[in-house]
């Protein structure tokens, strides 16, 4: 660094810091501008970088954690926080605010591990509250996950009033009997569960026991 | 050399924290923005693009429902007031949402509001005119996207419902 040790004049004692001399202190503003300049570089760097990182991991609506569901009430209205906004500006646009529908997310399961596309799991629950419900499976990018079946999702629109009440969903890489939702073998999933028209405009969340369950039942 | 640091890195925390809240306000409006640019592209600003039921793969907007059928109008305001036009369609659910630059929803209604019939509004700023007998919304900003919802109970039997649905449509005025 330039500013460290003034120049000394010949014979005169060696004077350390910047204020040393007059040419000195051209260099030490120098020096102080260069400080500012890295300091603030990298506030600036560091400001967005960690704001990019934590939106994009950052999961869909994640204002409020009940076991492994995420969800926010406040989506697409002025309500919402900068980060709320963002979030969902990024892996959900177009959101339909709480009283039009509730969107539940999991990356989890009911034990906290990660989901594995690879593994299979037990789906289960009951009425959601709402006029309706859908659970879609999606990739880690948010987008639907190829398979065969042409199955993407698992919703009360194709089960009878009596199951609705009590369904059980399997999910997993190969065919199962019953409902089942593929994973496409994926190394890594997420689910979204949306409640449409919410019996109490979507003021309240759903609590733990009405949200469905996410049971691993084995990996290979 | 603490002295000489002191005042430069509480600088820097400073820029990081208005960096941080910067970045998180533009986020959405950046967002929002390339995803008008997109769906023009695809369907043109100002117009209604009924797209295909969603599968797998890329798409304009992530974390699509497979449940739903999508149709949507970007929209550009500057020259003057949108009409939207949304029609009946036979479906348990359907609903218009409209969202502005910062990906508030300005608008939003189903078919039980409507009571099963049309839903005609118009989108404006402050100050455009808007023809008497429709209702207004108006918007901060000229850029943003309409959103037609459908439910399709099921995805082999949508035909019908994608005939029904060709009827809604947006314009400027």
């Amino acid at each position: 660094v330039t500013d460290s040790v003034a120049p000394a004049k010949a014979g005169a004692p060696a004077k350390t810091g910047t204020e040393a001399t007059p040419s000195g202190a051209p260099a030490s503003a120098g020096a102080t501008i260069l400080r500012y300049l890295l300091c603030g570089l990298a506030g600036l760097v560091l400001g967005t970088g960690a704001a990019v990182w934590s939106v994009r991991a950052g999961a869909f609506g994640s204002s409020a954690k009940i076991g492994p569901w995420t969800t926010g009430g406040d989506i697409g209205t002025d309500r919402a926080s900068a980060f709320t906004r963002a979030t969902v500006a990024l892996h959900g646009l177009l959101a339909l605010p709480a009283r039009e529908a509730r969107y539940y997310s999991a990356e989890a399961d009911d034990d906290g591990r990660p989901l594995d596309g690879r593994c299979r799991y037990r789906l289960s629950g009951g009425d959601s509250g709402g006029a309706w419900f859908s659970l879609t499976l999606y990739d880690p990018a948010g987008y639907l996950v190829a398979n065969p079946a042409g199955i993407y999702s698992a919703g009360s629109a194709a089960m009878s009033p009596a199951e609705r009440g009590a369904w059980t969903v399997l999910a997993g890489p190969d065919p199962k009997p019953g409902r089942w939702l593929p994973t496409g073998g994926l190394e890594r999933f997420n689910l979204t569960l949306r409640v449409y028209l919410p019996a109490d405009g979507g003021r309240a969340n759903l609590p733990r026991e009405r949200l469905p369950r996410i049971a691993r039942l084995g990996c290979p | 050399v603490i002295r000489r640091w002191l005042l430069p890195w509480l600088f820097g925390l400073a820029v990081a924290a208005i960096a941080w809240q910067a970045t998180l306000v533009a986020a959405p409006r950046v967002i929002m923005g390339i995803a008008v640019e997109r769906l023009g592209e695809a369907g043109g600003l100002n117009r209604m693009l009924h797209a295909p039921l969603r599968g797998p793969g890329r798409a304009t907007i992530v974390r699509p429902s497979p449940d739903l059928a999508y149709s949507s109008c970007p929209f550009d305001l500057s020259k003057g007031p949108l009409l939207i036009v949304a029609a009946p369609v036979p479906a348990p659910y359907w609903s218009l949402s409209v969202f502005d630059r910062r990906t508030d929803v300005a608008f939003v209604r189903n078919n039980r509001e409507t009571k099963g019939g049309p839903l005609r509004v118009v989108l404006a700023r402050p100050g455009q005119t808007v023809p008497q007998g429709v209702e207004a919304v108006r918007l901060g900003g000229d850029r943003g996207v309409a959103l037609l919802r459908i439910l399709v109970e099921d995805r082999a039997r949508f035909a019908p419902l994608d005939r029904a649905r060709r009827a809604s449509s947006c314009r400027s005025l």
